[in-house]
């Protein structure tokens, strides 16, 4: 199954990702409009690398698809959901907000949506091909990679 | 082809049908359930009865996805006895299951403390809030004017004061702890909690319990062991659960309160497993034997049994508690050791009702308390589980708000990219 992969000394921080998160997600589909008129949050955590306490490189996380899903089993509803293909996913319709998921996911890759009705994941962008966040990333610090081109990544 | 039957079709029986059927394709499942409803979240009763649910989402699976799986779910049919020798399950109406491997799961029900002048069978105006048909029958009893006494402050009385807020006239929680929630939540995040809901006019009544109630067919007061009398036209009994082991006990296994297995969730018969609410687990803290009602553990160990089902060997995990709940957009989650004498790190912000408490011992973290400020919980969770040396992260997890970055850059990209190589 091919999953989102980030590279930590790549990143540059510039948040592009999460705007592109946000608009794969608006109900818009405009960067302009998913911005200004609709309050989806990213399903992209960015995190700052810190030494000393100053922030010296970033490095960016969504949702790993597990194997064997803590939220989904955390789930109280049946909305988290792993599809035939791996894909974990979050059925919004059935989604109570309760955060089971959040308070299980040891990647903390899981976000409160803002209405706090919902929460917020990486589906990898089901149904545009290439996830948004891959695609737009300026600097290649986030790909899109199978398990055999995984490994040749961690040569 | 292998027979597997499990009673109880709900978050173990379930997902140890679904671990079974990824190991063994062709083999017969059976779940039988006493209940008349498909599978539903438990705890979505709540959102039920406050209709922010609909009875269309309810459901823990699809219509149709137990026929997509091939598994058989018999609804209205309960487990009498087992037999083990013919290795038979004797259902009542006389009819007879026959089984290879065969999965307990059969939950909990509730606890009803002695009170005098309670008669469970004749009052109709008391209930208890575990099932789907609890709630839909409180539901349609309750009107604008009833003034309702909850007897429990844990989250499953909480939980129904909440979903029962603005459909009725009064509601009324008591319970003899000192405060809401006791078992896992210390006093000060019990307090925040309260308080919010006072706010949202639900009344407490605490250090004090429901010692007596009058009311042949219809309970119309109680009385509290502080001497106080209250009017009241509808009594929800939440003031505990104890697990289901009726049908363990018919053919003698081993249990204390619950049904004891090994971390396979065999029990002390053979070929016989159990998983859920019903079973004893290893806390993670004492090593001790509890009973935990949590969905994701009957998740967790319903899966893990039906790899073992399957002989797919397959070992539990120890538990601790992880419970996240919200009451009135006041959003909770409260894991591990939440009381015990721990170095506490609190940030606590009253205004926004805002609190963090990490509960350290030693060079461990152990338990938490986050109220509002829940993002990346799941990070904390993972520290106790795994029981992570917090000299060995990168920076210090009270210094400020805890990220993946906490873990060394080996670390973090041994995780990261470990899971995805399984
Ligand atoms: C209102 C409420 C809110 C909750 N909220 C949360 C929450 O937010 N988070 C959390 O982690 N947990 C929560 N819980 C607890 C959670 O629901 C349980 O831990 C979970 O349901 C346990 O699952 P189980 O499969 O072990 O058993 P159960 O869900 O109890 O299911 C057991 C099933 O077996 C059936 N059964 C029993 N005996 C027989 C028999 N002899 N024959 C046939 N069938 C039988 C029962 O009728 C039942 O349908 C909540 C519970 C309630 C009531």
């Amino acid at each position: 199954m091919k999953k989102v992969y980030a590279f930590e000394t790549k990143c540059l921080g510039c948040g592009l990702c999460e705007v592109y998160c946000r608009t794969a997600h608006s109900k818009f589909k405009d960067v302009v409009k998913a911005h200004n008129r609709d309050n989806v949050i990213s399903a992209i955590v960015i995190e700052n690398i810190f030494r000393q306490s100053k922030p010296i490189s970033y490095f960016v996380l969504q949702c790993r698809h597990c194997l064997s899903p803590r939220c989904v089993k955390a789930c109280i509803s049946g909305a988290m959901h792993k599809d035939e293909q791996g894909i974990v996913h979050n059925d919004k319709k059935r989604c109570v907000g309760c955060l089971s998921c959040v308070s299980v996911c040891p990647f903390g890759a899981i976000k409160k949506s803002r209405d706090c009705k919902t929460i917020s994941k990486c589906d990898l962008c089901v149904g545009y091909g290439e996830p948004l966040c891959v695609k737009n990333c300026p600097n290649d610090a986030i790909k899109l990679l199978d398990e055999n081109e995984v490994e040749v990544a961690l040569k | 082809m292998m027979k597997y039957l499990i009673i109880g079709n709900s978050a173990a029986g379930i997902n140890a049908a679904d671990a079974i059927r990824m190991n063994d394709n062709k083999g017969n499942i059976k779940i039988i359930s006493r209940e008349k409803f498909r599978a539903y979240g438990r705890p979505l009763i709540s959102y039920y009865l406050s209709g922010k649910v609909s009875p269309e989402n309810m459901y823990y699976r699809s219509e149709n996805y137990f026929k997509s799986k091939n598994i058989e779910v018999l609804l209205n049919v309960e487990a009498e006895n087992i037999d083990l020798k013919n290795k038979e399950v004797a259902t009542i109406g006389g009819g007879k299951i026959a089984y290879d491997k065969l999965l307990i799961a059969t939950g909990s029900g509730p606890f009803i403390p002695h009170i005098k002048g309670l008669d469970m069978c004749k009052q109709e105006n008391v209930f208890t809030f575990l099932t789907y048909e609890d709630a839909i029958k409180l539901k349609k009893k309750i009107t604008k004017k009833s003034k309702v006494i909850v007897a429990g402050a844990g989250f499953i009385g909480l939980k129904a004061a909440e979903g029962l807020f603005g459909q009725v006239g009064s509601i009324t929680v008591v319970d003899l702890a000192d405060r809401v929630m006791a078992s896992i939540l210390d006093k000060q995040s019990a307090d925040i909690v309260q308080t919010h809901m006072e706010q949202n006019n639900i009344n407490f009544k605490l250090k004090t319990s429901v010692c007596e109630i009058y009311g042949k067919n219809n309970v119309s007061t109680v009385a509290l062991s502080n001497n106080e009398i209250l009017d009241c036209d509808i009594l929800v009994i939440a003031v505990g659960v104890r697990p289901n082991i009726d049908i363990a006990n018919t053919i003698n296994l081993k249990t204390k309160d619950g049904i004891i297995v090994n971390e396979y969730m065999q029990t002390s018969k053979r070929d016989v497993y159990a998983a859920g609410d019903c079973v004893e687990s290893l806390d993670l803290f004492s090593g001790d034997s509890k009973v935990f009602a949590l969905w994701s553990s009957a998740s967790n160990q319903g899966e893990v049994a039906g790899f073992n089902m399957a002989s797919v060997e397959m070992k539990a995990p120890m538990v601790f508690a992880v419970n996240a709940i919200s009451f009135f957009g006041l959003q909770l989650i409260s894991a591990g050791v939440v009381n015990a004498s721990t170095s506490n790190n609190i940030v606590l912000d009253l205004v926004k009702s805002e609190l963090c408490r990490l509960n350290i011992l030693n060079d461990n973290l152990v338990g938490f308390v986050l109220i509002n400020c829940e993002q990346r919980a799941g990070i904390y969770t993972a520290l106790i589980s795994d029981r992570v040396k917090l000299s060995e992260l990168d920076y210090d997890i009270t210094s400020r708000d805890v990220g993946f970055s906490v873990y060394s850059k080996d670390e973090r990209t041994k995780k990261y990219w470990e899971p995805c190589k399984r």
